[in-house]
Parts: C-alpha cells; structure tokens; sequence
C-alpha cells in the first residue's frame, strides 16, 4: 500500500475496547480479532502443535501475534476436534506443513456398545484439559479474563464416534446418538463447573462453536433434535453458573439452522461469530439487537488470494456491520490458515484502521 | 426371462430402495432381479445408479444431507455387492481406473467416500488410499496401477495447499496422468491455479467429470 494517510489515534487499549463491547458500549473502533491460533506458532518460530500442546508457548505465541499485528481479544486455548481425546481416544497433533489443528486419530466411542461404556472423564486429567487449565492460569497471571473452552455437544459427539458414524445412528439408531450427546453435554457442565470451582470470583467468559452442524451435513430438522436442546441446555448452564458472556462461534454454511440458533441464550451481550456463508446483514436481521456480531472473512481468500481481495471483503464487512446495535468484531470467517500471507493479516487491521473508527 | 413389465418394477423398486434409503428392499430386490434373468448390469445402472442420481439431486435440493445420503450410499452398496459379480463380459469392462484420497493433513473423508461411491457404481476401478494420504502414495498408486485419474480431497485450507504440490509430482513421473480435485474450499478457479485437469463439485458431478476427462485424453490420443 503506498497511499499515506495520517493514521487515525486509538483512545482505548484492547481491554478497554472488548469491555466496551460487553458493557454494550461504543468503542473507538470496532475490535479487530483474527481467530488465528496455529499461526501464531508460526508467527514466533515455534512448532504448531505448541499452541496446542504448550499452554506457556500457546500463550506467549498469541499474546506476541497480537502485540505485532495489533489485534484485539488476547489469547484462548482450545481447537475444533476436541471430544475425541478427552473420552479416551488419541489424537494426532499436527506436525506437516499442511496441517494446522489437532484432529482425532482413533475415535473411542464408534460403536453403540462403546457409547455404553463410555464414561464421565475427569476434567483434571481428561485429555487437554491439563493444557487448557494451565492456559487459564496464565491468562489468570497476567490479568486477563479466562476464555473457558466449552464442549460443544454435537460436534464433540461426532469427535467420539465419527461424524458419518454419527449421521447413521442419528438415522436409525438416534437413541444411541442421544445417549452419547446426554453423556457429552454432562461433561461439557463439568468443565465449567471445573472452571468455576478453581478460579473463584475471577472474570471469564466461555467459548462454544459448531462445525458438523453445519447444513452441508444435517438439516435443520436434524438440528432441531440433535443439536438445539443439548446446545440450549449447555448455554443456559454457562450462564447460570455465573459466566455473563458466551462467546459463540457458528461455523460453516448454518443459515437454514439460524431460526434455532435463535432459540438460545448467549449472555448479556454475547459474540456471535460467523463464517462467510452466512451473511452479516443475515446474522444482524436475527441476532444484531441482542449480540454482538463477529465475523466473516473467507479464510481460503486469507490464505490465497491477493492482499486487495482480503482488503475489499474487510471494507464490505466493516460496511454491512460497523453499526450492528449491540457492536461488531471483524473476524476471519473461520480459524485463519497458518500459511496466510502475514501481510493479508496486517491489511484487515488496516481496514479497521481506515474503516473502522467510529466518530 | 423377466417379462418387461416386471423389469420395469423391479428396476423402479431398486432405485425407490436406493432413494428411500431402504437397505432390505434393495437386497430383496436385488437377489429378484438376479432370479428373474434382469440383466445385472441394467439393474445397476437403471436401478441403483438411477436412483443415486436423484439422491445427488435432492442433497443439491436441500432436501437431503449427508446423513440421508449416506443411508442411501449403504442401500446402494449392498445391492452392488449382490449384483456386481454378475456383471458379465462386455460390460462389466471398466470405464477407466481412478486412485482416490483425502491429502496429507486432512482426516476428513465424508465427501470423498460420497466421490468414490459414484465411481464404483459408473464401473469405474477405484483405488481408494483413504485419509490424510501422504503425497508420495498418490505418486506411487497411479504409476503403480497406470490409472487415468487421481482424484484428490480436501476440506482445510491448510490442506488444499498440499495439491498443487502432488500434483506436480504425479506430472512430474506421469504428465498423461488426469487430476481431479475437490472439497469444500476449492473452486473451479483454484483448481485451474493449481493445475488440476478437472473439478469435482460435488459427488455426482465427479464422476460426468471424469469421463469427459477420459474422453479428452482419448480423443487426443494419449490413452
């Protein structure tokens, strides 16, 4: 970019503008957090898997990614395939060059007869949760509210059994899929209760996010029985354990599911992220009033095309949602690639910068 | 010899089983065809296939999703398994041979089993590596089998980079060898990019794809 502008003045730091946003106050600008995790890793010349194996790399990785790119939201833990390790399966921590998140190497729960016996883990010891306790106490540290990573029961489901093991059970043996939902969602209230019992009075909010319930897998009906009351009941847990904010990522292609997303409880306010296939004006005609939006950058355009194109959809986005009612976080539509181009990263805060001031 | 009326039925009752995701009316009619002299290769083809072909159509529809769809894959399946060893002589020679896989990085095969699906029942020979296939084996399966295709699954975007990369190096060994690639974050452009020879939307159109790819490569004399 060669055009020289006089660069508008920030007046609140990062805290103070996401506090803004719960508070259901104005910032100077809209917030800008990338949802970026693996890159981070790579970003400070650390493996990739450390920020998921590593609370203390994970942790520094992200804090030092936002320090440079001058982004918002601070640093959390957690990934998409979680469910699988945590009740007993393995998984594989990305070690390629074209990995970026852990995925679930051997699924513990495929059969009915597993689901049977498939038992409560314990927080403490079950899968990253070590991990994920170890981040909170350096978020803890270093004075910055602790993002409790939820378990989103169906997806966490479709991570203990296999997500087409789980679409047929939901078609012939749908008892077996409410069983392994019911025991998901008990845990996924552990952990919160986990949460709460060791870091006492302390500020935090809780991350959910959906991916296979996404309609290029299951219809809205199926979201309807399989997804929306273990979801609904899991928030409404959240939030009457004491958490005031929900932070909710809504993955993939879930327009036909928005009616129901609707259905549940977000806090006061929460973030509702989105990813490019649900449109932001969309997402503010059924959340807008009550939410905050976030989203909903293409990660494959991060990743892929020209600096411009990043820059052109950051402007749209920043156009359709700057003036949401309950606020807006320009986001990456999904986690953002480790192979972006860091300089696609550096122009979505530009177009923050030049875009997203509020005068 | 099924007289044609009975055909008829028991082809319609084959591709209602198939869409119905009916797993036992597919086998039962699948074991009357063969009793009653249909030709198993038209059961397949105006039965199963047909009826798989309108399964794509209600999915494009938004009124199947993949857990209809995979119900359907099961039904169809276990009516080749009974239909597909009587395949005779002329017919039962393939339409080509494809090597199949999710790349390296990438666990998520949902879409490429969907894939793999449409090419058993259009008689292709698949050569299914699985998930998360390391990019030497996709080098090593076609040279190894001389397939036409190699047809190369992605959902991450992290993943979808390792295309262009295996691509070159199945070119590189074999420059006759026909690429095929799909998933969630490609398009037709990034295929292009890429230097794929062909692009799979979706499961049905893989396989349309991959014959007009064959067809090319015939007509240009390469095969």
């Amino acid at each position: 970019m060669s055009e020289q502008k006089k660069p508008r003045q920030e007046t609140m730091t990062s805290a103070e503008r996401m506090g803004a946003i719960l508070m259901r106050q104005r910032p100077d600008r809209i917030p800008f957090m990338p949802f970026i995790f693996g890159y981070c890793a790579r970003n400070v010349g650390y493996p990739i898997h450390a920020v998921y194996d590593d609370a203390e790399k994970s942790f520094w990785a992200q804090m030092w990614t936002a320090e440079m790119y001058g982004y918002d939201g601070g640093a959390m833990y957690g990934y998409a395939s979680m469910g699988g390790w945590e009740f007993g399966g393995e998984i594989k921590m990305p070690q390629s060059e074209w990995e970026q998140a852990p995925v679930v190497k051997s699924f513990p729960a495929p059969t009915p007869e597993a689901v049977d016996a498939l038992e409560i883990p314990d927080v403490e010891t079950a899968g990253c949760y070590p991990i994920a306790i170890e981040f909170a106490k350096m978020q803890q540290k270093f004075g910055m509210p602790i993002m409790v990573m939820g378990m989103s029961p169906f997806t966490s489901a479709g991570n203990i059994s296999e997500v087409d093991v789980l679409c047929r059970w939901m078609m012939k043996k749908p008892e077996v899929a409410h069983k392994l939902l019911r025991k998901v969602t008990i845990f996924a209230k552990n952990v919160i209760d986990y949460f709460i019992e060791h870091f006492p009075n302390y500020p935090m909010m809780a991350f959910t996010g959906e991916a296979t319930s996404a309609n290029q897998i299951i219809s809205p009906k199926q979201f309807e029985e399989f997804v929306l009351p273990y979801m609904k009941e899991f928030h409404d847990y959240i939030l009457q354990s004491g958490i005031r904010n929900i932070f909710c990522h809504i993955c993939g292609e879930q327009n036909l599911n928005l009616p129901y997303w609707a259905q549940m409880e977000y806090g006061d306010p929460g973030i509702l992220s989105f990813g490019h296939e649900v449109d932001l004006t969309t997402a503010i005609k059924y959340f807008g009033d009550k939410h905050a939006i976030a989203g909903n950058i293409e990660p494959q355009i991060i990743q892929n095309r020209p600096w411009q194109e990043v820059y052109e959809l950051c402007r749209i986005a920043i156009e359709k949602a700057k003036d949401a009612p309950s606020g807006y976080l320009l986001m990456a539509g999904c986690e953002v690639p480790v192979q972006a181009p860091p300089y696609n990263i550096y122009v979505m805060k530009k177009a923050v910068m030049d875009l997203g001031f509020y005068d | 010899m099924a007289d044609e009326a009975r055909k008829k039925e028991t082809l319609k009752a084959l591709y209602d089983g198939v869409v119905e995701f009916d797993e036992d009316k597919v086998v039962e009619y699948s074991k009357t065809a063969l009793d009653e002299g249909v030709d198993a290769y038209e059961a397949i083809m105006d039965g199963l296939a047909a009826g798989m072909e309108h399964v794509g159509e209600l999915y494009a529809n938004q009124e199947y999703f993949v857990p209809e769809v995979l119900m359907c894959s099961d039904a169809l399946y276990a009516g080749l398994d009974i239909l597909k060893p009587h395949v005779s002589g002329k017919e039962s020679k393939v339409k080509g041979q494809v090597v199949i896989g999710t790349v390296e990085g990438d666990v998520h095969d949902i879409g490429k089993n969907l894939v793999k699906m449409m090419f058993d029942v259009a008689g292709f020979t698949v050569h299914d590596l699985g998930r998360d296939v390391k990019l030497e084996r996709f080098v090593e399966e076609q040279l190894k089998t001389d397939s036409e295709i190699v047809a190369l699954s992605a959902l991450m975007t992290t993943s979808m980079l390792a295309m262009p990369k295996v691509i070159e190096m199945i070119k590189a060994r074999n420059p006759n060898a026909l690429i095929m690639v799909g998933g969630a974050p490609i398009s037709q452009e990034v295929a292009d990019n890429y230097g794929a020879d062909g692009y799979a939307k979706n499961a049905a159109n893989a396989v349309q794809e991959a014959i007009q790819m064959i067809s090319r490569l015939r007509e240009m004399g390469r095969a």
